[in-house]
């Protein structure tokens, strides 16, 4: 069984609290995605599940097995490192061959394994290279070939794919959610990249500052991030938050504007929230808002002025200044008629694409639809 | 082409001014280097006939035959031999005990600065001064411990003369050893460590297939380093047996020493320059060797 589960854990370097209080599940089978900035605690965390750092509280357990206690070399696992780290001085095959010829597998044995490995990530013709004789991507396999050689109850990975190029890294994404998916075997993997979290996991885990701040599958933590961190930390470009104030049950206030809400907000402490739309869900109504007299009277909508277009040429990135300050990024198709810079323009949402979070803790708000 | 001609005067000031502040080292270089060093492969090859009172007599041409006398006397063999086992003790018991020591501090350990401090105070002290503290010890009358074997000193001792010249200076060269070898623990990436350990390794195997093979680089500098210097040995021997008893501890550079300054017999200045290019060949040998081998024995990319 090669289910991981965290309980309480928590590691302390000196003062410094890398994770904090973790308890999260790993189910068997599942590609479980570990997403936070750099210095969050993802890396700390899967060292401790490989045995490469001790716990300071609480319990981490593989399978059913408490492992706190347990050498790495005893748990079961197979790690893909950053860096690949692989062994300079052995050929590839030897690198690959490593982790049987140390648990003392019969050479005929271990030699089919090696070449199924090889096969499967394509190798064959490269078992007896040095690693330095080996492209960035070729290194980068026989880190993946080594791991899976001894078919582990779990695989750890640490960013694996940072240190690949653009292109090969998209590739090398789907190959590996391929691979894992033939193998069936648990993977805890570790990014900072959201779209490696997005594109790859069946779950993912966004931490941040040793805390774990929501867990689910990658559509449900994208429509509904369960606080002001995920909700600015998933998505490129972020959902725009801004200082919002609940007028009445089904309306916000922003400066001059409005937007409306749907479902009623359960017991706020106070009307002054933290208001968040995707850059996709705001749309421009009106390309000359202000300019028309009787216009102002309307308030469905937020008023504001262009200030920037970037065009990605599938899409284009507007940002408005509303009339309160805050600038807002619109994300809008290519084939929508591009906006002038100083332009005034409307921008309206949809009443279930506004997400409301709390002010102070930046939890988000539930409503009752 | 007309840019670089006008350059041209400048540049030759330029030169003219570098030739200029060399000089004083190149003075004192040729002086007391690169004349000797020329100077001693004329010497084997003239005999100096005995002072006679005060008048030194005319030196005598005697060809290679001096070459072949000196290279197949007892004196010389013996001193290869004895340097060439005080080498075999010395090297491989001093990259040992340095590696022992700097994997013993390598560990993560509170306080463990202390410690790496205390491994590494020895390359403060010269090999004159770890010599005199180890008399000061072991001198059977004056010395702290009083250490007698048979009538005499350790030093005294045909037998424990030779293994005690090797304790002061793998002592000695002790500090830097286990420096040499921490760096080279150090240049392993955490990394390969970690990943053998997922890999089912335990420490010692960790050891054996990784940390070891990977040090290989530093251990053959270590080796090359640790030879040259232990053929070059001399001060310990000059301080503690003089080459005794029965030339037991006779190195090869104190015997050039030895022959041409203190015998003051006849043409020895001559005979000691055979000994010293013998010395010279030795350390140029392992000198080409670091030089060729040192990329083989090196992993990385």
């Amino acid at each position: 069984m090669g289910r991981v589960a965290f309980t309480h854990v928590t590691k302390r370097f000196g003062d410094v609290v890398a994770v904090d209080d973790l308890t999260v599940v790993v189910n068997d089978g599942e590609f479980f995605v570990l997403l936070g900035p750099s210095g969050c605690g993802k890396s700390t965390a899967l060292r401790m599940v490989a045995g490469l750092e001790e716990v300071t509280e609480g319990v981490i357990e593989i399978g059913d097995r408490a492992v706190n206690r347990v050498p790495p070399k005893d748990r079961d696992i197979a790690m893909v490192f950053q860096s690949y780290a692989l062994y300079p001085h052995m050929t590839v095959r030897r690198n690959i061959e490593f982790p049987l010829r140390t648990r003392e597998v019969p050479r005929a044995e271990r030699n089919t394994l090696v070449e199924h490995a090889a096969e499967i990530l394509g190798l064959d013709t490269l078992l007896d290279r040095k690693p330095s004789q080996l492209s960035g991507g070729q290194r980068q396999r026989v880190a993946l070939a080594r791991a899976i050689v001894r078919q582990p109850e779990v695989f750890l990975m640490d960013e694996p794919l940072s240190n690949l190029d653009a292109k090969l890294r998209a590739s090398t994404r789907v190959e590996l959610v391929a691979l894992q998916r033939t193998l069936a075997t648990t993977v805890v993997y570790v990014t900072h990249d959201q779209v490696e979290a997005m594109t790859m996991g069946d779950r993912i885990a966004i931490m941040f500052e040793g805390a774990l701040q929501q867990v689910g599958a990658p559509q449900d933590v994208y429509d509904k991030p369960a606080n002001r961190f995920v909700a600015e930390f998933i998505g490129t470009p972020p959902m725009n938050t801004f200082a919002a104030r609940l007028v009445s049950p089904d309306t916000l206030a922003i400066g001059a504007g409005t937007l409306p809400l749907d479902g009623v907000v359960a017991d706020p402490a106070t009307s002054e929230v933290i208001a968040g739309v995707r850059p996709e869900h705001l749309v421009v109504t009106s390309n000359d808002a202000g300019s028309e007299p009787g216009d102002a009277a309307t308030t469905d909508g937020l008023v504001g002025t262009v200030t920037l277009v970037e065009s990605l040429g599938h899409e284009r990135h507007t940002r408005v200044r509303l009339d309160t300050g805050t600038e807002l990024v619109v994300r809008q198709p290519a084939s929508a008629v591009a906006l002038v810079v100083g332009r005034g323009v409307r921008l309206r949402a949809k009443a279930h694409d506004v997400h409301l979070y709390d002010q102070a803790s930046g939890i988000r708000l539930a409503r009752d639809v | 082409m007309r840019r670089r001609k006008e350059r041209q005067p400048y540049r030759l000031r330029e030169t003219g001014l570098a030739y200029l502040m060399l000089l004083p080292a190149m003075v004192v270089f040729g002086v007391f280097v690169f004349y000797p060093f020329a100077k001693n492969f004329q010497l084997p090859f003239f005999s100096q006939p005995p002072k006679f009172g005060a008048i030194s007599r005319p030196a005598r041409y005697v060809g290679w035959k001096q070459w072949s006398d000196v290279l197949q006397s007892n004196d010389f063999r013996n001193t290869l031999l004895v340097t060439l086992k005080f080498t075999l003790i010395t090297v491989p018991v001093g990259i040992a005990l340095g590696l022992l020591l700097a994997v013993a501090a390598h560990q993560k350990l509170r306080g463990i600065t202390v410690f790496r401090t205390i491994f590494s105070s020895t390359v403060a002290t010269s090999i004159a001064v770890a010599s005199v503290i180890f008399f000061s010890l072991t001198n059977p009358i004056v010395g702290f411990w009083q250490l007698r074997i048979g009538h005499g000193g350790i030093t005294e001792s045909p037998t424990w003369a030779l293994p005690a010249i090797c304790v002061v200076t793998v002592w000695q060269s002790l500090g830097l050893s286990f420096i040499v070898m921490s760096a080279g623990l150090q240049s392993i990436p955490d990394d390969l460590l970690e990943a053998a350990r997922v890999d089912g390794a335990g420490a010692f195997s960790v050891f054996r297939n990784v940390t070891f093979p990977l040090l290989t680089p530093t251990l053959f500098f270590a080796f090359v380093v640790g030879s040259i210097s232990s053929f070059q040995a001399f001060a310990q021997v000059d301080l503690l047996t003089q080459g005794g008893p029965l030339d037991h501890t006779r190195t090869l550079a104190y015997s050039i020493y030895k022959t041409s300054i203190e015998a003051g017999g006849p043409s020895d200045e001559n005979k000691a320059a055979v000994f010293a290019i013998g010395l010279f060949v030795v350390v140029l040998i392992l000198t080409v060797l670091q030089l060729r081998l040192e990329r083989r024995v090196n992993y990385a990319r």
